[in-house]
């Protein structure tokens, strides 16, 4: 009878650590960088700086009343370079509609942005920044790029795209901005946390 | 108890009190102590499981900076690690929180602990019980399931616990993929058609938008789409029809150059002879820009002997073919 119930412990013992290591594996999937971003319908981190070739910086309060499109972004970063593309031509789209494209380079020297962007390409309508010991990308929370963040007219984090945007996305979230939407958080791909991978 | 007792005793007392001093003096942590500290609290945000304090990455570097700035400025540890924590939330935390799901991390072994305690004493206070052949009572009987299905039902609500606070596939955002091609600007289609000119796909988008344009009246913006899908290769027939018949059309209204407008239209009817549209078109340039009324009649009548033709059409059709064939001039 006692050899029963210590085998009964021994099998509650076994369940209760079978099910302890169930809850830990459903947590191995989940990337810290998908969290939710405690930023949303927050005000937006406020950031003053220099152009990427040099001039006066430019701070985020100076952008109140449009619409931000905030993207960090770096030439190592492969999904960058894919978006590139609907990033200039969606600036250049909504030039002159309340709109403000702000790119940052994100741990990269302002040489190789510039080289990068002068293969790649720029809309007029964007501004192209610098962040010098990453400041501005720490308070945003970045945790890998491209990471893309809306800001609306009141200066409140509305969106943010994790990964590659294309110029569906990026318009169709400004479209909800302009309707008064907060159109939130979605993944999708993935980004990239440094040069090696 | 004597003077020079007492002498000693308050003495010792004050030698004590000065080692303890000195002890916590020489023990409070430095600055440098607390950066360190802070560090080994925060997990790198681009790193695997390592600390921003160990990590050699260049982002762990500028968070290091970043921490040491706030230490000089007089901030509290927790005052620095609340401020990474408004822009990463606690998944930035190298220990879990003690709280939520993450809870259980925490207890867990408390938990274990108290289990074996129940367990041993159990053992204890009945030691021979079932050894010397004593029945067991029913209660008895049914405390390991009880224990048992409490561990069961706990298992179940952590779990749902751990994947409710999951993050979720793409929503926000994405779901505006879902959305109806009717709440987007032109502005997101212009960006959509200028990043994508290499997709075959996208002139369906062109032929909408450019329609928007030519609804609204302005041919300006409507004419580059309906000419990029005039001339693209991929477009349909229909596509293609249904551009050089605009193309002609705002040609005539816009410019008034009724040979171009016509060739435009001659263009649609080598793609589709069967075009009605291109046939009505042509018929009124011919009328009002050539005053060919011969060709514009014949025209019409063509476009009449079409079954498919609306009633509305139809009606509109039979009106300038009868005001041709009564000499009245076209509108």
């Amino acid at each position: 009878m006692r050899a029963r119930n210590v085998r009964l412990a021994a099998y509650a013992v076994a369940v209760a650590a079978v099910g302890f290591a169930v809850v830990l594996a459903s947590r191995f999937g989940s990337d810290p960088g998908l969290v939710d971003s405690p930023l949303l319908d927050k005000p937006a981190p406020e950031f003053a700086l220099a152009p990427l070739e040099g001039g006066e910086p430019v701070a985020l309060s100076d952008l109140r009343g449009q619409i931000v499109v905030l993207n960090f972004f770096a030439s190592w970063c492969t999904e960058c370079r894919k978006e590139h593309g609907a990033l200039v031509s969606t600036a250049d789209a909504f030039a002159g509609d309340g709109v403000a494209f702000v790119q940052v380079s994100y741990q990269e020297s302002p040489p190789d942005s510039i080289a990068y962007l002068d293969v790649a390409g720029r809309s007029d309508a964007a501004l192209y920044l610098a962040d010098p010991g990453s400041r501005t990308a720490i308070a945003y929370g970045v945790f890998g790029i491209p990471e893309t963040f809306f800001i609306d007219e009141g200066g409140l984090v509305v969106g943010k795209v994790i990964g590659e945007s294309d110029a569906y996305t990026l318009g169709a979230t400004i479209d909800a901005i302009q309707r008064g939407e907060s159109p939130g958080q979605s993944v999708t791909g993935s980004t990239q946390q440094s040069p090696d991978g | 108890m004597s003077e020079r007792t007492r002498s000693l005793t308050f003495a010792g007392i004050l030698v004590a009190l000065a080692t303890v001093l000195v002890v916590l003096v020489a023990t409070s942590p430095s600055d440098v102590d607390r950066v360190e500290s802070i560090g080994q609290r925060i997990k790198c945000p681009v790193c695997q499981g390592e600390s921003i304090a160990d990590s050699p990455s260049t982002m762990a570097r500028d968070m290091m900076d970043l921490i040491t700035e706030r230490v000089d400025a007089g901030f509290s540890d927790q005052a620095i690690i609340d401020e990474l924590l408004e822009s990463y939330s606690g998944a930035l935390l190298l220990d879990p929180p003690t709280g939520g799901a993450t809870l259980l991390l925490w207890l867990a072994p408390l938990g274990a602990l108290a289990v074996g305690v129940v367990v041993i004493l159990w053992w204890r206070r009945h030691p021979r019980e079932e050894a010397d052949g004593e029945e067991a009572t029913p209660s008895r009987k049914l405390a390991p399931m009880v224990v048992l299905g409490v561990a069961f039902v706990a298992i179940v609500v952590v779990a749902t616990m751990a994947l409710r606070d999951q993050p979720g596939p793409a929503a926000g955002v994405a779901d505006l993929s879902a959305q109806d091609l009717s709440e987007v600007s032109n502005e997101t289609m212009e960006a959509v058609i200028a990043s994508n000119l290499d997709n075959p796909q996208i002139d369906g988008m062109r032929l909408a938008l450019a329609e928007r344009y030519f609804q609204s009246g302005d041919y300006k913006s409507a004419f580059p789409h309906y000419l990029a899908v005039a001339e693209s290769d991929t477009a349909s027939a229909d596509e293609v029809v249904a551009a050089l018949v605009r193309l002609g059309w705002m040609v005539w209204d816009g410019n008034a150059e009724a040979e171009a407008a016509i060739n435009l239209f001659d263009q649609a009817l080598e793609v589709d002879p069967g075009s009605s549209t291109a046939k009505y078109l042509k018929a009124e340039v011919l009328w009002c820009g050539l005053d060919d009324t011969t060709q514009a009649a014949t025209l019409f009548q063509d476009v009449l002997a079409d079954p498919n033709l609306s009633a509305d059409a139809r009606a509109q059709v039979e009106t300038s073919l009868a005001n041709i064939n009564s000499g009245v001039g076209c509108r």
